[in-house]
């Protein structure tokens, strides 16, 4: 992993009309780098993202990306952010194939007034590979399973051939073992890709193996570290405001939350 | 049985028609995706408001209503993006205040004046040729834009906040989505009316809809959907002797129904 910070928090906070999501965040993201972002509902991890990719900017301090401030980026630069949002129900009536849905991820590197060309063909069939899709191209999007649906949203993000992907619970509503080979799949990508990941979930035990760093929110930064380092009773019990226990078998981690709906 | 195109005036309702026919249902496959039904309805009658004012001043009527309906669709678009409410609440504020500022125009005027009612119902038979290059400049102007947005407003369609985050100018692309639906409400006004119009914006896609999975196969069957309904309500009309704003609609209607009975689907509409 190289030391060049990608995306700064410094200072920000960030509010709709008069709730504050998140306040006074200063975080460093690294190039390369596989994050886990952790938190209750309602704790800011969604606006967190929605602030990277500049759809909201901060009230106050600033969020960088490519050392840019996020609000201001250029369709350019925005092409080389991979989003995942969390998941809206598609519609399984909605007329879009696979491929027209991973081909949409082409649309703002292609430009306005012009057509995908053969390469764009080429990289959409070839990120259906990767996500091991290749074979459904022409299936109406709202026929596959959630896991399915999953992939093809990763093969859109691909396909813009980012440096940064953004996934906002992409195991949400998954059955366990596809939630595994989604985790699995997105790290091997990193890897390969050498991506720099933030990945939102609340499944800590699932993720806690993958990622280099974990950050802990809840309107505030309460930690961000390895696993190891920030995986304790103390920290999960201020962010989740519940008894949370932490025991550690075969060298991992493991979390055991109580019902951690509403704080 | 053909000798009826030798009519300058059938020709040039033909013309209209297939125009017309093309971009409403164009138009309806995002009116119908993106649920805009109840705008096109809302701005329909913005326009109607528009030529009765038009009739009143005694000045150019098409232009009111190319006026009425923009403000509408920019107002109403405006509230929406800024959070302020909802599109259909805004819509159905417009909606009877127009309606309520025709038929106090209509009253204001001292005589009666049929040709008013015409654009409340139609009538293509009555196109003139200033009517039908209006509808040409307008009706290629609104499909140019398809053309040259096309994979963008694809995008925002599908899914518009994902279309932002990767650098689509969604919001910009939302408005002029907007002037397009008013544009198109316009150049039908005359021909299918105020009321009717909207059959041909909705019914083609939604029967569409109904037949495939494709986007891209849905504007081309909505399409042929439409031209066939406009172009076949005017003949029908001419040869029974009917309202062609009427026959149309009933055309275009009965094609839906047996889109829903041939839909993959199973007539699920959502
Ligand atoms: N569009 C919005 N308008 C007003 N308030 C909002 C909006 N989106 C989020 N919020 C508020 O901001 C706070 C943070 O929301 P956010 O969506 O970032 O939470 P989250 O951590 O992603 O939660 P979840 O785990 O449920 O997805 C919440 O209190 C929420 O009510
Ligand atoms: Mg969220």
């Amino acid at each position: 992993m190289s030391n060049n910070v990608i995306i700064r928090f410094s200072h920000a906070t960030i509010a709709y009309q008069r709730r504050t999501a998140l306040t006074d965040i200063n975080l460093e993201i690294f190039q390369g780098e596989f994050v886990g972002i952790i938190g209750p509902n309602g704790s800011g991890k969604t606006t967190m993202l929605k602030s990277i990719l500049g759809l909201i900017r901060p009230t106050h301090g600033s969020v960088q990306i490519f050392d840019c401030a996020c609000h201001k980026l250029r369709c350019r630069h925005k092409a080389k952010i991979g989003y995942i949002p969390q998941k809206g129900q598609i519609d399984p009536n909605f007329p879009v194939t696979v491929m027209e849905t991973v081909m949409m991820g082409r649309y703002s590197s292609i430009g306005l007034l012009r057509r995908p060309s053969n390469d764009d063909r080429e990289l959409v069939k070839h990120a259906l590979r990767e996500v091991e899709m290749d074979g459904y191209a022409d299936a109406p999007l709202g026929h596959l399973s959630g896991g399915q649906q999953q992939r093809v949203l990763i093969a859109r993000a691909l396909v813009q051939q980012p440096e940064v992907l953004l996934m906002d619970e992409p195991t949400t509503g998954i059955d366990t073992p596809t939630q595994y080979s989604i985790i699995r799949l997105i790290s091997n990508l990193q890897k390969n890709l050498k991506l720099t990941v933030l990945l939102v979930t609340h499944d800590i035990n699932m993720i806690s193996p993958y990622v280099d760093r974990m950050a802990l929110i809840n309107t505030q930064l309460h930690a961000i570290g390895a696993p190891a380092d920030v995986l304790n009773e103390k920290t999960l019990t201020a962010i989740y405001g519940k008894q949370v226990v932490v025991t550690t078998k075969g060298g991992g981690t493991y979390v055991i939350v109580g019902d951690y709906h509403y704080v | 049985m053909f000798e009826m195109l030798s009519f300058e005036f059938i020709q040039r309702a033909l013309i209209a028609s297939v125009i017309i026919g093309l971009v409403c249902s164009i138009i309806g496959v995002f009116v119908i995706l993106r649920n805009l039904t109840f705008i096109g309805a809302g701005t329909s009658h913005a326009a109607f408001a528009g030529v009765t004012l038009g009739y009143l001043i005694n000045y150019n009527p098409l232009s009111f209503a190319i006026v009425f309906s923009l403000l509408t669709v920019w107002i109403v678009g405006y509230l929406n993006l800024k959070g302020y409410l909802k599109l259909d609440a805004s819509v159905g504020i417009f909606y009877s205040l127009t309606m309520a500022l025709a038929v106090l125009f209509i009253g204001l005027m001292k005589v009666y004046n049929a040709e008013v009612y015409g654009y409340l119902f139609g009538s293509i038979l009555s196109v003139t040729k200033g009517d039908l290059a209006i509808i040409l400049i307008l009706g290629l102007a609104v499909l140019s834009l398809v053309y040259l947005f096309f994979k963008e407003f694809h995008f925002i369609t599908f899914d518009e906040e994902m279309a932002q985050a990767s650098g689509i100018a969604a919001g910009w692309l939302s408005f002029l989505l907007l002037t397009m639906i008013a544009l198109t409400i316009v150049i039908s006004l005359k021909s299918v009316g105020a009321i009717l119009v909207f059959a041909l914006i909705v019914t083609p896609a939604a029967a569409a809809y109904q037949l495939t999975f494709s986007m891209i196969r849905m504007f081309l069957y909505s399409a042929v959907i439409g031209i066939t309904a406009s172009v076949g309500g005017v003949f029908l009309s001419y040869w029974l002797d009917l309202p062609s704003g009427a026959t149309t609609v009933l055309f275009v209607s009965a094609m839906f129904f047996l889109s829903l009975i041939f839909s993959p689907k199973r007539g699920y509409i959502s």
